[in-house]
């Protein structure tokens, strides 16, 4: 037998570990009356969710609500066992960032026999569904109408008329909506778009590589279209080790503290706002309505506009870009 | 001279085939050949490279570490973190280093001194250091905003020697050296193919196998520091694909899981390998849907080739 | 002080894992200058003295002394570090790295050293020709994975040769030998002994080995030294039989109370076996048993084809109604067709699974049981009292028994099934010399009862004793003459076999 002497330390360890976190995890008890909302996220390690949750936590705060989350790692299963879980604790609402439209109907089955009102943010229930207090979705086909428009516009204006995107999945519901938009945009105003490539990973990372990628395949296109923040960075990353910062426009939907200082610096030219803490804030004031007998608003589209250099700082664009991420993310 | 060659049969064998994607690609894609691209492929490659070169030590000794993806992310925060809160660039890289030393500190102790299974040590680490990456920043990515971070990555310590590059070379001839003719090196060897015999022979087998990890989590800390020196950005989730990459390009390069066998070079061509399908896909303009499948299917035959040409001996 | 003088002075020793106590007050020294026996019994305790000895398991007491210093002394300690060298039984091998580096490896005690591949070369060489010139002239890159079972003690022993060490621990160095490697490795210790005042231990449960290279003796039994250091001239085989607690063995036919019980003695129906291609016709009936000899490559070559685990180029071979011989050794076992490997770590033992599972092994695959049954563990249990397996329980692990058990163990696994065919590979490799009587006496039954058994064994007398019909090889592994009968002689076996010393 080899030694291990390492064993009996570790024991200990982990033996007062565990204890500390027992004491820990109860705090003073939960007597109070407050009600509850729970946010369920389709994976909270996509800063997207979590800024849907700060739009959540502080509107419930803000309410007097008792706030948790959930995260579903994109799986329907694990899904349907948090609102189970959810149900469990006595949470009195739910705010939902589905995992898929169709994953929704089961859930919307089991909230209504419970008569707890829920809210979805981001993407919608599947069409049809009547039994849901309100939908706070983006209008990602038009956004990508509008997108497309942008990109082409300022392509022609360098020269060309060639674009290249950088997709989200495209298995994704709001992907297929963006693409649909743009490819309609493009067609009516006249460019090409010469290769579509999805991320798997949505990093920085792969949107280099793969904006690396797409402008050796096609050194002639003049604009890149991004669906997703990180598809924006990268590719501004790559323009700039190429040195054709300017000479190839670069829009993207969502928007962070990094592609609204790459806007401002003129390395990408069109941000369209995705306000993910304004989804949550709108669908938790939703659900305390359907709570406290207000009345609610069923499906609230909520627009994506636009924001360049030049529009940045007005008003109405801080305002925006405030429902966007929380001030910890960094400077609007 | 024959004798290298039959030493390294398996990385010529992969060597061989990436030249003959390459050209293939060359006819595909007109640009794909160019000094830009070849020069984006080395770029894309260099993280995995290097984070391979270390998991290929675990390997060979038999184990596995899954924790090398994670450590890569909570890396990348740790030295953002680092940055924006106002340390200098030096200090925050040796931070970020510091992850992985502990972390392959915490995996070697675990499977040395503790003896539990290498796949569940790092199963557990990898588990911890993904959530560590996203606890320190709650989630946000960083910008990086040293603007002179990235000669890191990009400056020049050799002329016309990209860093990026220098890193990689020196970094796999010297692992090699070390495996090939250092004591070290070959106890290394030894311990994957017979623990038991390596103990009964006197080797010092805690020493190295708890080194090894320190060194996989060092290598792939590295990785991370050169990556985020690059994009100039670091993300919680930067590493996450990155694990599996890196285990099939150290088995691509002729490892064998089961521990006794590899070589730096193999790793570093396995992970080029990778790299250069992953350009390839993109630059014919596969859709995404498939380049999973077409991926295995270059891995698959690229294994086959080096089992035919190991059967021929 | 009476141990002035010794090289090893161990006084006492005691060792017990769990209840069992192997150890219980155990004296051995050993003094430069000597080749000392080992002696005992399977089980008896003389691996796990000797391992204790090297410091690779823990004694529980007693005082150990290496030169005059007590080995828990850092002067007494270092000695030792540096002063011996031990080749286990169990081969302690690296597969993966070559024939040099697995010799000259161990001999590094510093990781940031360069490892000179020249000077390994060089002393691997100069090593295994100490034992087998031709071997070594071609063997120092080749990967020690890629080597034959008797190729890689040698390599093992020539590591311990070449270690400068001054003294020898040999646990067992003869079993995976052929003879006439036997003979020159004793030839070697010999000489190092006489020109360099090395001590060496030697254990074996061939008495004539014993008698050939031993000085003195010291006999274990019962955990404590039976005989402390005799000379062996003083002892005859009797006494040294008596004294290991095994005095049945040499006396009458052999056959111990239980064991024809184990083998039920119904009548097997055998195949004929007829082999082809080998220059010569082979043919046999059921309940012959054929003997193999010689060099390793050839028996080894002919052995997997028979049990259907490689094909042999040109070898034709027809059993019974399989006239191509059989594809795999599923196929072959399902034909109750058995084997009993002679590389047992890597071809007999299933190491991570218990005794019972062990043991069972082959019958789940004849009787072609989809569940593991209850009535196994009887089973099991009339199979270690057959063959007198000292084991704390059957669900122990093999790797908790000795050598010579694990052996047990293993030729166990046909016993009871009435095999149409059995192969044995060097069966009483390891063995002591009253479990060898009794091996023999089953395979005797087995044969009367109409299995047909083909058995390579590199121990001349076994096969002179045993076989009908011997099968030589040459140590090229081409088959060289097949002897029938009264021809069965040491002398005849030599010659086919290329072995005549
Ligand atoms: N690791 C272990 N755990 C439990 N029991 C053990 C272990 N190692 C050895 N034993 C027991 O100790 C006893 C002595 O074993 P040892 O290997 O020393 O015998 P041996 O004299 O070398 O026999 P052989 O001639 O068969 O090699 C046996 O009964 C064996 O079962
Ligand atoms: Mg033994």
């Amino acid at each position: 037998m080899p030694r291990q002497p390492g064993l009996r330390y570790l024991l200990a360890a982990a033996c007062a570990v565990i204890g500390l976190a027992t004491v820990a995890a109860h705090p003073a008890s939960a007597a109070d009356k407050k009600l509850t909302v729970a946010y369920i996220a389709p994976s909270l390690d996509i800063s997207y969710w979590q800024w849907v949750a700060y739009g959540a936590k502080t509107q419930a705060a803000k309410l007097g609500m008792n706030y948790v989350e959930f995260t579903s790692e994109n799986s329907p299963g694990t899904q349907m066992n948090n609102v189970r879980t959810a149900l469990t604790r006595g949470v009195d609402a739910i705010v939902m960032g589905p995992v898929s439209s169709s994953s929704t109907p089961p859930i919307l089955r089991l909230l209504k026999s419970k008569n707890v009102p829920i809210a979805f943010t981001g993407i919608g229930p599947q069409p049809g569904s009547t039994d849901y207090t309100s939908a706070v979705t983006a209008n990602n086909y038009e956004t990508g109408k509008a997108e497309g428009s942008f990109v082409c516009k300022a392509a022609k204006a360098l020269g060309g008329n060639k674009i290249g995107m950088l997709s989200l999945p495209q298995d994704r519901e709001n992907a297929q909506k963006y693409l649909r938009g743009a490819k309609e945009a493009f067609a009516a105003d006249g460019c090409d778009l010469v290769q579509v490539l999805q991320t798997h990973g949505l990093t920085v990372r792969e949107a280099v590589d793969q904006a690396n990628d797409l402008l050796t395949a096609h050194p002639d296109i003049k604009g890149i279209y991004g669906m997703y923040d990180e598809a924006a960075t990268g590719a501004a990353k790559a323009l700039q080790t190429r040195g054709l910062v300017g000479k190839i426009t670069v829009a993207t939907a969502d928007g962070s503290p990094t592609t609204i200082k790459l806007l401002r610096d003129g390395v990408i030219q069109g941000l369209f706002l995705q306000e993910a803490g304004g989804q949550g804030i709108d669908a938790t004031t939703q659900v305390f309505n359907a709570l406290t007998g207000k009345p609610t608003t069923k499906d609230i589209p909520l627009a994506e506009p636009l924001v360049t250099k030049d529009t940045i700082d007005s008003p109405e664009a801080q305002a925006t870009i405030k429902r966007v991420y929380p001030p910890s993310a960094g400077a609007f | 001279m024959m004798r290298i060659f039959s030493s390294y049969r398996t990385e010529i064998a992969i060597a061989v085939a990436i030249v003959v994607l390459e050209l293939a690609l060359g006819i595909l894609v007109p640009n794909a050949l160019t000094f830009g691209n070849i020069s984006d492929i080395a770029q894309a490659s260099a993280p995995l490279i290097i984070m391979a070169v270390g998991v290929l030590l675990v390997v060979i000794t038999g184990g596995i570490d899954l924790s090398v993806g994670s450590i890569f992310s909570l890396t990348g925060m740790v030295t953002g973190l680092a940055m924006n809160s106002g340390y200098n660039s030096v200090l925050s890289t040796i931070l970020g280093l510091l992850v992985g030393v502990v972390f392959g500190g915490i995996n070697g102790f675990l499977v040395t001194f503790v003896g539990l299974a290498p796949f569940v040590v790092t199963l557990i680490t990898y588990a911890v250091a993904a959530s560590l990456a996203f606890i320190v920043t709650n989630g946000h990515s960083l910008p990086i905003n040293d603007q002179n971070y990235y000669l890191l990555n990009g400056g020049t310590l050799i002329p016309g020697v990209p860093n990026f590059v220098l890193f990689c070379v020196v970094l796999v001839i010297v692992t090699e050296f070390v495996l090939r003719r250092v004591v070290a090196g070959r106890w290394v060897y030894a311990i994957g193919s017979s623990t038991n015999a390596a103990r009964l022979l006197g080797i010092p087998v805690h020493r190295i196998r708890f080194s090894v990890y320190v060194v996989s989590g060092l290598c792939a800390s590295f990785a991370s520091v050169l990556s985020v020196s690059y994009i100039s950005n670091a993300e919680g989730t930067a590493g996450e694909a990155m694990m599996l990459q890196a285990i099939a390009a150290v088995v691509i390069g002729g490892a064998s899981l089961f521990g006794g066998t590899g070589s730096a070079f193999g790793a570093l061509l396995g992970a080029l390998m990778i790299t250069v399908i992953q350009n390839g896909v993109n630059l014919i303009g596969i859709n995404s849907f498939w380049q999973g499948s077409v991926t295995g299917l270059v891995i698959l035959v690229a294994v086959l080739i080096d089992r035919v040409s190991k059967a021929r001996r | 002080m009476a141990d002035k003088g010794f090289l090893l002075d161990a006084r006492g020793i005691t060792k017990s894992y769990g209840p069992t106590h192997v150890l219980r007050g155990m004296d051995f020294a050993v003094a430069p200058g000597e080749v000392h026996a080992f002696l005992g019994g399977n089980g008896a305790g003389k691996s796990t003295l000797l391992k204790i000895v090297a410091d690779v398991v823990n004694r529980d007491g007693g005082t150990l002394n290496f030169d005059g210093h007590s080995v828990d002394e850092p002067q007494g300690a270092a000695a030792r570090a540096r002063g011996l060298a031990i080749v286990h039984q169990e081969l302690a091998v690296l597969p993966h790295l070559t024939v040099a580096e697995n010799i000259e490896l161990p001999h590094y005690h510093r990781g940031l050293a360069l490892f000179d591949r020249r000077a390994a070369d060089r002393t691997a060489l100069s090593a295994l020709a100490l034992i087998d010139r031709d071997f070594a002239e071609h063997a120092a890159h080749r990967l020690v994975g890629d080597l034959s079972l008797h190729e890689q003690q040698m390599v093992e022993i020539a590591r311990a040769l070449k270690s400068g060490a001054r003294l020898l621990l040999l646990d067992e160095p003869t079993t995976n030998l052929t003879a006439g490697e036997a003979q020159r490795l004793f030839a070697v210790l010999r000489r190092l002994v006489s020109e360099t005042e090395i001590g060496v231990v030697f254990v074996s449960h061939r008495m004539r080995e014993i008698r050939q290279v031993a000085d003195v003796c010291t006999i274990i039994r019962d955990g404590v030294a039976a005989v402390h250091r005799k000379p062996v001239t003083e002892l005859t085989d009797a006494d040294i039989v008596e004294l290991m607690g095994q005095a049945s063995a040499l006396t009458e036919t052999p056959v111990g109370g239980e064991l024809p019980a184990a083998v039920s003695a119904a009548h097997v129906d055998a195949p004929r076996l007829k082999i082809e291609g080998l220059g010569f016709p082979v043919e046999v009936g059921g309940g012959a048993i054929l003997g193999l000899a010689g060099a390793p490559a050839g028996p080894q070559a002919l052995i997997d084809l028979l049990i259907g685990a490689a094909p042999l180029p040109g070898v034709v071979i027809r059993i019974g109604d399989h006239p191509q011989g059989y594809r795999s050794p599923r196929e072959a076992v399902r034909d109750k067709v058995g084997f009993v490997s002679g590389d047992r770590a890597n071809r007999g033992m299933l190491s991570a699974l218990p005794i019972i599972d062990n043991m069972l092994a082959s019958r789940r695959i004849v009787e072609r049981r989809v569940l593991v049954s209850g009535k196994e563990a009887a089973q099991a249990r009339s199979l270690l009292s057959a063959l007198s397996i000292k084991a704390s329980s059957y669900w122990a692990l093999p790797s908790s028994l000795s050598g010579g058990t694990q052996q047990k163990l293993i030729i166990a696994r046909w016993l009871q099934l009435q095999p149409r065919m059995l192969v044995l590979e060097e069966p009483t490799r390891g063995v002591d010399i009253g479990t060898k009587r009794d091996i023999y006496a089953l395979i005797r039954v087995m044969a009367q009862a109409g299995t047909t058994i083909v058995w390579w064994s590199t121990e001349q007398t076994e096969l002179v004793e045993l076989c009908d019909t011997v099968l030589g090889f040459g140590p090229d592994g081409r088959a060289t003459q097949l002897l029938h009968g009264a021809e069965i002689t040491e002398e005849r076996l030599a010659e086919a076999t290329g072995m005549a010393a």
